[in-house]
């Protein structure tokens, strides 16, 4: 399980996050939700020891990691994919996908992981040795899913994989990862502009707005219900 | 074959190799944090006037420079965390560390100037003398000059062999390209940047050793020309890439030994330079660098 107690983020001045709890559940899917700036990407950077926590706990499975480094974090199973399609543009996709594997824990051996990503996604085996900036955006997500997948984490972190991208390969990504998360029963967190979207997928929901959590509840009573209405109202 | 070409010839790759192995320091922070340390030449010198001391204080050679070279990487570390990472985290272009590893290896010029003494200083023979020869195409050449080049060679297809085979030289080039996402991959961005930087001070130490050795005295002024050339042949080759090391070493070492012996010696430095900007104005990536590709 991954537990945030009242985590607060401070970049300077700036209020990033403000007193945010959290818990979530292996083998269920998280969704935070917020405008731009609410603090979604400040929150998972925060997990993955990115981001200066200014006061508050993070903590893995009862563990307290709020002060280890961020390799030693990615060692224990964080796997976070970070906002705005982040990978090495200058490797191809076989040396993203190799180093994430060797940093990884290594739970399946290469050839086969690197199959296993190569049957979920064949197009990334005919971009193989293509640099890995020049493809599309779609298939960056894919990389970058699999970049995470491939090291067999403990606790995924998917920071706006949907940004950006067509509906059919929106689809697409959010197939794999519900299927994921259901087969692999690890911690799913994901944060989200489209409340809808991420809501059908996920079994709880948390809204930020301004770096604090203005709605938490179970996804059905967000998409439904009065709390329907309070969701529009928290972006607004 | 004219003798006194094929005397420039090999007097050009003699200094080309020490080139090479100076631009292979400079590379070698190039590749962790894209930054250089300026200071090199001041570890260069640094460490052939600790070779001087320890030796006199009775030490074996071999001893006096392996302590050298310990302390040299110490300096190393030393580097990375007063001068470069200061300069990189302070926001608003980050260029400063050029000017902080530049003061800081004047800082060290200036010390040895003190406790050393501003002359010249004789150097002992590391591994030969300056009397050992061997005969090739009649030409006499000087065995320190081929150690010199079989170090830069050796050293140049290890670093070569390490970045395109290894998990770890991959990993060095992720740290290069996005520090935070390399983080958290979960590669120890830290330790390989400091190491980086020691291994980099340490090559410039050995590359010190070999030159001072060849020359038979050391100053608190030497290094610092050296570093400049090292700089243009690190440009011309490709910034970050080994062969390119090599071969821009070699280049600007013949050239300019070339210009020195048919034009003036006064206009090998200038020649140098004036190569520099010619290759980047034609070829800016290098001639074994790789440009720049990306999407938006």
């Amino acid at each position: 399980m991954l537990e945030l107690r009242n985590l607060a983020v401070r970049y300077g001045a700036v209020q990033a996050l403000e007193d945010v709890s959290l818990q979530a559940r292996a083998g269920s899917i998280t969704a935070i939700l917020g405008a731009n700036g609410a603090g979604k990407s400040s929150m998972m950077r925060a997990v993955s020891g990115i981001a200066p926590v200014a006061a508050g706990q993070v903590l893995l499975d009862g563990r307290d990691i709020t002060g280890l480094p961020a390799p030693a974090r990615a060692k224990l199973g964080i796997a976070h994919a970070m906002e705005g399609r982040r990978l090495f543009r200058q490797l191809t996709v076989e040396d993203n996908l190799k180093l994430a594997w060797s940093f990884g824990a290594r739970r399946v051996a290469w050839p086969t992981a690197l199959a296993e990503v190569y049957g979920r996604f064949p197009i990334l085996e005919a971009k193989a040795r293509t640099l890995a900036g020049l493809l599309s955006g779609g298939q960056q997500q894919m990389v970058i899913l699999s970049c995470t997948t491939i090291r067999s984490p403990r606790c995924l972190l998917l920071d706006e994989p949907s940004l950006g991208l067509a509906p059919i390969i929106v689809q697409q990504i959010y197939g794999f990862i519900t299927e994921y998360a259901a087969q692999s029963g690890i911690i799913v967190v994901i944060a989200e502009q489209m409340a809808a979207l991420a809501l059908k997928v996920s079994q709880q929901g948390l809204v930020l707005r301004r770096g604090r959590v203005v709605l938490h509840g179970t996804s059905a009573d967000l998409l439904r219900g009065n709390d329907g209405k309070a969701l529009a109202a928290s972006y607004l | 074959m004219d003798d006194f070409f094929f005397s420039l010839l090999l007097a050009g790759i003699s200094v080309g190799a020490v080139y090479a192995l100076i631009a292979l320091g400079l590379n070698l922070t190039f590749w962790t944090t894209k930054t250089m340390n300026f200071g090199q030449g001041s570890l260069m010198m640094l460490c052939a006037m600790l070779t001087v001391f320890l030796s006199s204080q009775g030490l074996a050679v071999a001893l006096a420079v392996l302590g050298s070279l310990v302390v040299v990487a110490a300096l190393g570390m030393f580097i990375e965390h007063w001068t470069v990472r200061p300069a990189l985290k302070s926001s608003g272009g980050s260029m400063g560390w050029v000017v902080s590893t530049l003061g800081f290896g004047i800082f060290l010029q200036g010390l040895a100037a003190k406790y050393f003494g501003s002359q010249a200083v004789a150097f002992p023979d590391v591994v030969f003398t300056a009397q050992d020869f061997v005969t090739v195409f009649g030409q006499y050449v000087s065995l320190q000059y081929l150690v010199v080049l079989a170090v830069a060679v050796a050293l140049i297809l290890a670093l070569e062999l390490f970045v395109r085979k290894t998990v770890w030289g991959q990993a060095v080039h992720a740290v290069s390209l996005d520090p935070e996402l390399a983080l958290v991959q979960g590669i120890p961005v830290r330790r390989l940047v400091l190491l980086s930087f020691m291994l980099s001070s340490v090559l410039a130490g050995v590359a010190g050793v070999l030159i001072a050795q060849i020359g038979g005295t050391v100053d608190p002024a030497f290094g610092f020309d050296l570093v400049l050339l090292g700089f243009v042949a690190a440009v011309l080759g490709g910034m970050g890439s080994s062969l390119g090391a090599l071969a821009g070493g070699l280049l600007v070492g013949i050239l300019s030994k070339l210009v020195g012996g048919y034009v003036s010696t006064a206009a090998e430095h200038g020649i140098a330079f004036a190569l520099l900007m010619l290759a980047l104005a034609l070829r800016p990536q290098g001639l074994f660098g790789k440009p720049e590709v990306s999407k938006a």
